[in-house]
């Protein structure tokens, strides 16, 4: 990774007796875009409103650019935000909020430079005059993005700013912002519970649980090789396997003891530990193949996507398992039929099982 | 749906009927009264009274005292509305209570407790020497000062209230917001809150100032006759000087007064609310 251009040290946050943040550490490279991602409640709108300084923190540091600025307070920052609701200004017109943070800090005719040019990067020149009351919901958030650049922070975090668009608005506005940052060279901090929305937009996800970051990884990384049961379950789909290890073998993959037989994965763990075995559907096909992880559970539902095609299966003590492919399905496979299916052992997560996993 | 909007216009009937009778009329023989000289309609009397420099004394101790109370109001009353719009739960309900309730409370006797309060061994007097401010203990009442300082507390909770309903609905994000542009807590406050609560400013100036240029009861307990102002004359020429005419001309200048104050203020509330 490159020299860090903001570090969190050690950010602790507690509300009365309930711990929000639990000694969370990110750093964060120039120019990149890292995604907060987590359930809520688990602490990743605290972390950013403590990067902004709009909450102080009980312990810990912030550095931004080689300068600690743990005790500054907000508009002393250079750190741009994009709130949930927008929090645009209601008695000013879309050109008068994009120059709110530009006055008294350049000439009118430069204030009306960068209100044009960012007016024009987020496509609403023709609203200029307009009241943002009279905005959609997809303009009022190009408006509060144009804002908070326009002052050209060193810093720009988001705070779902995309919760309250409909899907297709929300797909189209992802990529305008990701096409905007990308030409300004931003460094951005995006804070979402949506995974798609993370995976998608994300130079490098921070899995949050908890307070906790669990795990902060390329959007890849993260989906391949989930490094907690949480990520596992957080980011995409999966089956969960329980099990017992029994034995651990030279070539560094584990034989595991589960409901559905012996099944083997690559980790090292002792004979006899209590683990999770993780596997996404589609790594699992239809079929029984040598050397590959097989079972033969019985086919409950087959639910058609399009260009994919999900097979949930019914499982006696784990969690249903889930099966998808591209491939058609041969038209006799029905409910209810017992069919083998199999998957590659090094296509199969393990994990340490925790108390309440 | 036309129809109907009609029909909805008929609800206000009977508060229509009941001012027209109690109010407008008696109002429209007053102001009447004003015009009419021995020979009919006439100006004689205006011209008579503007003429007089007791009467401009009158008006500038009216406006005077009236624009004293609203500032003092003003500026009690703008962080109260904030104190109460942001407070929570059990504070809230205790501020609010403390600000309505001392209405259900009469102004004649309000007034009285000021009387007490006010005197030259009254508490605020025994205070002030206390702190030092004062060498000797003095006397409030019977001064503007007193009269300024129990008619705001009378007036208190009108200013306050409209101010607290435009600032409960102000995004305290929007202030977060500003902040993260850059802009210092003095500017945010200059160029976010102030203009938003602006409506509710000038709605609370409106009521505190039209209550205060007409306040009778407060003026005659307070500070007694030898300070007169538009309302307090008028209620001399009719109950003692038995002045009609008099009396007559000084309300309708009070009601011009009050008019104009109040339209002043709505078209300061609409140009201030450009987009809300």
């Amino acid at each position: 990774m490159k020299k860090a251009f903001l570090e969190v040290r050690n950010a602790s946050k507690s509300f009365g007796t309930a711990t929000v943040l639990d000694g969370v550490a990110l750093e964060v490279a120039q120019g990149e875009f890292v995604s907060l991602l987590g359930p809520s409640g688990c602490g990743k709108t605290t972390l950013l409103r403590i990067i902004a300084g709009l909450t102080n923190a009980d312990a810990g540091a912030v550095i931004l650019d080689g300068q600690e600025i743990t005790a500054r307070p907000p508009h002393k920052r250079d750190v741009g935000v994009v709130f949930q609701n927008y929090a645009l200004f209601p008695h000013l017109s879309v050109a008068e909020n994009i120059a709110f943070g530009l006055r008294g800090h350049a000439s009118r005719q430069d204030i009306a430079g960068t209100v044009t040019r960012f007016l024009d990067l987020v496509r609403m020149a023709d609203f200029a005059d307009r009241s943002v009351r009279a905005l959609s919901g997809g303009q009022q958030q190009r408006v509060a993005v144009a804002r908070a650049l326009a002052v050209a922070p060193k810093l720009l975090l988001l705070d779902e700013p995309f919760s309250a668009l409909d899907r297709k608005l929300r797909e189209t506005m992802q990529m305008e912002l990701k096409r905007l940052l990308r030409e300004l060279g931003t460094t951005a901090i995006f804070v979402t519970h949506d995974q798609d929305e993370a995976l998608v937009m994300s130079d490098r996800i921070a899995v949050m649980n908890q307070g906790r970051i669990e795990q902060l990884d390329t959007p890849q990384a993260l989906y391949d090789r989930p490094i907690t049961p949480f990520a596992l379950q957080f980011v995409g789909l999966s089956t969960r396997i329980f099990g017992e290890v029994t034995s651990s073998d030279a070539d560094g993959t584990v034989t595991v003891q589960t409901a559905h037989g012996m099944l083997r994965a690559r980790g090292r763990f002792a004979r006899g530990s209590a683990v999770l075995l993780g596997v996404r559907p589609e790594r699992i096909s239809f079929g029984a193949l040598e050397g590959h992880n097989s079972i033969a559970p019985r086919l409950s539902d087959i639910v058609f996507q399009g260009a994919r095609v999900q097979a949930h299966f019914t499982s006696s003590e784990d969690e249903p398992i889930l099966l998808e492919t591209s491939a058609r399905l041969p038209g006799d496979i029905a409910p209810n039929a017992v069919l083998p299916i199999s998957w590659p052992p090094e296509d199969t997560l393990v994990f340490p099982r925790v108390a309440g996993a | 749906m036309k129809r109907d909007r009609s029909l909805v216009g008929w609800l206000a009937a009977p508060a229509v009927a009941y001012l027209a009778l109690v109010y407008a009329l008696p109002l429209t023989w007053l102001l009447a009264r004003s015009f009419t000289g021995p020979e009919g309609i006439s100006f004689a009397l205006f011209r008579d009274f503007f003429a007089d420099p007791f009467s401009w004394r009158v008006i500038g101790n009216t406006m005077r005292i009236a624009g004293l109370v609203t500032l003092v109001c003003l500026l009690i009353g703008y962080p109260v509305a904030f104190a109460l719009a942001r407070a929570k739960g059990l504070v809230q309900v205790i501020l609010l209570a403390a600000i309505i309730l001392p209405l259900s409370v009469g102004v004649v006797v309000k007034a009285f407790a000021w009387q007490v309060v006010l005197r030259r061994d009254g508490v605020v007097s025994q205070f002030l020497k206390a702190i030092g401010v004062w060498s000797e203990p003095q006397r409030l009442l019977f001064t503007e000062t007193g009269l300024v300082i129990g008619a705001a507390n009378v007036f208190l909770p009108f200013m306050i209230l409209p101010i607290y309903s435009v600032v409960k609905l102000i995004d305290p994000r929007l202030m977060e917001a500003g902040a993260t542009l850059g802009v210092s807590p003095l500017l945010r406050f200059f160029r976010i809150l102030l203009p938003l609560t602006l409506p509710g400013v000038v709605s609370g100036i409106a009521f505190v100032f039209s209550l205060a240029v007409s306040m009778f009861v407060i003026p005659s307990l307070l500070i007694g006759d030898r300070f007169q102002t538009l309302a307090t004359l008028t209620g001399r020429s009719f109950l003692l000087m038995r002045n009609e005419a008099l009396g007559s001309v000084t309300a309708t200048v009070l009601l011009v007064l009050a008019v104009m104050i109040v339209l002043l203020s709505s078209l300061l509330a609409r140009r201030a609310g450009r987009f809300s």
